[in-house]
């Protein structure tokens, strides 16, 4: 043996272990990983453990599914993975709607969930819990990590996968005994498996098919979904509209792809959105659908659906491609290099000033607008218009589910991505406060973050409020308050004879006093004359602040497409239903 | 403050007064006579997957058939050539457009390297082990014979066959060794490759080339 091959053995038996919970977190600081939010338990804790050390900031939250929503606000805001921690059993368990609401919404959310030691697995040991099958059906792929060896890769293998093509969630579920035991395995750089490999670009000839349509089209109509945003497409998406003159509609998670005070944008389209976003897209004869997958929220019934039509679909995921809507014309590959390649392939701009012209006659025909009169109760529109206003364009709005949600998409005006942070197809109440606590750690300073939440919304997550009290965020949270659950007393009410089956909440707490006793502001507002005061106050707070607007508790939303009903023939009122 | 515009609600033209197009798509989403429909009559199919062979594969594939309720006949499972590597063939009831869908969304799993249809000339072959009362064992025999199968088992009371073939050759077996009473019946679902050098999955490499095979996007 040489001296220099000896020196080569002995430097590799000296290779340093650690432990597989170490590795872990290499492994997350490799794939520049800076946050967690998580919560402490049995099964993690040799995990947490590691983390003593560690440069990485944890953030401990009030309850396992506010980690899962805080992580995914974070991912969201910061267009890249949030990743959160819990422990097995219980621990996971109360991830999952966290982790379904992530697969739902393509959010990218990395999990790490403690497991009991592997050789205990599978006799119902305490906290036991079948995590890899509990989320199978709810993440891109999870790990399981058999020993302390494959921790490293696992892990940064999760994170390369989050927010590889199509974004969504991962989970690496971690048996105790794979944590603490030792390793000399180097974690290898995160690398995303080679089986997922995305296609980026589109074929040439379906480029040329597109471009020859939309050329040829009269009625072009350009759909930005939420792949617009976590693609990095909204430039070049803007570009593209602009060029072309193309109107644009938007889904409701690709709110901010497209301002909407440009005068080419219609809004967001489906069960509640714009009349003339939905008049247009029942009226287009070619939709250039960009990173979405044509949720019912968004379709209404299929048969009216854009039913003149010819698609263009560009899209990452190919199990897209005329799941629920067929593609024409499918461009499969990643939204800002498909739409320069088309933007390449363009030979003019459509003949698009009638259609204008009949978009702009829409706008005016069917305003966004809501009554209120001087002395009328709170209007939530008004509450919603009043915080916009006070804000900046860059603040970030989280919600939860329901009437609020929908109000607060309708009435602000997003200018920007990332600054709408909502749980859209698994449509999770409860989701804003955590949501809020996850975008004001990742949002920049000048960002205002806004949690615009209903009564029963609020209610289903309120103790995350005790972490941003501890963390002393920055954050305003305006309950929309009418003592309902909201949607549901609509629907009854329209669809159920008035028959307001366990969805009256009179019985909902003082939240100004709740918030206060929280340490966090407490503000409660019930006039018109009392909003913009209120706001201000929360605003200039240097903590969380909560208002709690007790708003007409019989107001809907409105305009209302019903549940596969068509697009085009949207209600104004209840009667029109 | 309030607001400087009065506000007077939601206006416009009521639903019925509306102009709406009379083009309609069907419930699948496609454009009435522009495209293969998914409503068109379901199609049985082989379906090849090349996948990982690592835990729960198995799993992952059944469940992704049952949560998005695909039709799926049978599913067989083996070791390929390469180390690590197996094949799951499956058989599948669906209309075309779902068909796609189904290789689509088998494609999106981790483990998934290379889907594919199988063509219609394929070789494909299913076993059936049959477990026949015993008091014929002539005519049993005479039978086994007749469809190139093999006696694997024979005792006093019950005589074990094995017939491989296509799923129409199977299902006259059955027919046929009904007449001596059949007490139990043990069917594998059809395992299949590509006829001659076309390979069975796309982009798969000959076993005999020393290379594993690369996943295809």
């Amino acid at each position: 043996m040489s001296k220099q091959e000896h020196h080569e053995t002995e430097s590799t038996s000296e290779r340093p272990t650690q432990t597989g919970a170490e590795a872990a977190i290499e492994a997350l600081e490799a794939a520049g990983v800076e946050m967690i939010f998580g919560v402490q338990g049995g099964a993690i804790m040799p995990v947490y453990d590691a983390l003593f050390h560690s440069d990485l900031r944890h953030v401990t939250m009030a309850h396992e599914q506010g980690a899962a929503h805080a992580a995914d606000a974070y991912g969201v805001v910061r267009n890249g993975p949030g990743v959160c921690m819990a422990t097995s059993g219980p621990g996971a368990t109360n991830l999952v709607t966290g982790i379904a609401d992530a697969n739902m919404d393509s959010d990218a959310l990395v999990a790490l969930t403690g497991q009991v030691p592997s050789g205990m697995v599978g006799s119902d040991a305490f906290q036991e819990t079948d995590t890899m099958g509990v989320t199978t059906p709810l993440t891109k792929h999870n790990y399981f990590t058999h020993t302390a060896d494959d921790v490293g890769a696992a892990v940064g293998e999760a994170v390369a996968l989050s927010t590889q093509g199509r974004f969504g969630p991962t989970l690496i579920d971690l048996p105790k005994d794979a944590t603490n035991a030792s390793t000399d395995v180097e974690t290898p750089p995160p690398t995303p498996p080679a089986t997922t490999v995305p296609q980026r670009l589109a074929p040439g000839a379906a480029v040329a098919a597109a471009a020859d349509a939309i050329a040829a089209a009269q009625r072009p109509l350009l759909l930005f979904g939420g792949g617009v945003i976590t693609a990095d497409a909204t430039e070049i998406g803007r570009t593209f509209a602009r060029a072309y003159e193309i109107p644009v509609v938007t889904t409701m998670p690709g709110i901010g792809s497209f301002p909407e005070d440009d005068p080419l944008a219609l809004s967001w389209a489906g069960m509640h959105g714009t009349g003339y976003a939905n008049m247009a897209i029942t009226h287009t004869d070619c939709l250039i659908a960009v990173g979405t997958r044509f949720d019912d929220r968004l379709t209404g019934g299929v048969e009216t659906f854009a039913p003149e039509a010819t698609v263009v679909h560009i899209e990452i995921d190919p199990a897209e491609v005329s799941k629920n809507i067929h593609a024409d014309i499918p461009l499969i590959g990643d939204a800002a290099e498909v739409l320069g390649q088309l933007d390449a392939a363009m030979t003019g701009p459509p003949p698009v000033d009638a259609w204008r012209e009949q978009v702009q006659t829409w706008k005016q025909e069917y305003p966004m607008d809501y009554v209120m009169g001087p002395d009328g109760p709170l209007k939530p529109q008004y509450v919603v218009e009043r915080l916009d206003a006070a804000t900046s364009d860059r603040a970030i709005v989280t919600t939860g589910v329901g009437q609020h949600q929908m109000w607060a998409a309708q009435y602000w005006t997003f200018t920007e991505p990332r600054t709408w942070v909502s749980s859209h197809g698994l449509g999770t109440m409860g989701y804003g406060l955590p949501a809020a606590v996850g975008a004001r750690l990742a949002a920049d300073d000048d960002q205002e973050v806004i949690c615009v939440d209903g009564d029963g919304s609020f209610l289903m997550t309120l103790q995350e409020l005790s972490v941003a009290v501890r963390e002393q965020l920055d954050i305003t949270v305006a309950i929309l308050n009418n003592e309902y659950i909201g949607m549901v007393r609509q629907w009854q009410d329209a669809f159920f004879d008035g028959r307001r089956m366990a969805s009256e909440y009179s019985w909902m707490p003082e939240f100004d006093a709740l918030a206060e006793a929280f340490g966090a502001r407490g503000l409660r507002v019930d006039a018109q004359e009392e909003v913009d005061g209120a706001i201000a106050e929360a605003l200039a707070y240097d903590g969380p602040a909560v208002i709690d607007f007790h708003i007409d508790p019989f107001e809907n939303v409105y305009p209302m497409v019903p549940s596969g009903g068509a697009n085009g023939q949207f209600a104004l009122t209840p009667e029109q239903l | 403050m309030t607001p400087e515009v009065p506000k007077e609600g939601l206006a416009g033209p009521a639903p019925e007064e509306r102009p709406h197009p009379t083009a309609r798509r069907d419930a699948t989403g496609v454009r009435a006579g522009t495209a293969s429909s998914a409503t068109e009559t379901p199609r049985r199919t082989i379906l090849s997957a090349l996948v990982e062979d690592e835990p729960g594969v198995l799993a992952r594939v059944a469940g992704l058939f049952s949560r998005r309720q695909f039709n799926i006949d049978s599913l067989t499972v083996g070791p390929t050539t390469v180390s690590g590597h197996s094949r799951i063939t499956l058989v599948v009831e669906e209309p075309p457009g779902q068909i796609a869908q189904i290789e689509r969304q088998l494609a999106k799993l981790k483990p998934v390297i290379s889907v594919g249809e199988l063509d219609e000339d394929a070789v494909r072959t299913e076993v059936v082990l049959m477990k026949i009362r015993g008091r014929s064992p002539a005519d049993i025999h005479a039978v086994v014979g007749m469809f190139d199968g093999q006696t694997i088992d024979a005792g006093s009371a019950s005589i074990t066959v094995q017939i491989t073939g296509d799923e129409q050759t199977i299902d006259d077996a059955i027919d046929a060794f009904g007449q001596f009473g059949i007490i139990e019946i043990a069917r594998t679902g059809y395992t299949a490759l590509a006829r001659g050098m076309q390979p069975t999955v796309p982009g798969e490499k000959p076993g005999t080339a020393d290379e594993p095979t690369e996943p295809t996007p």
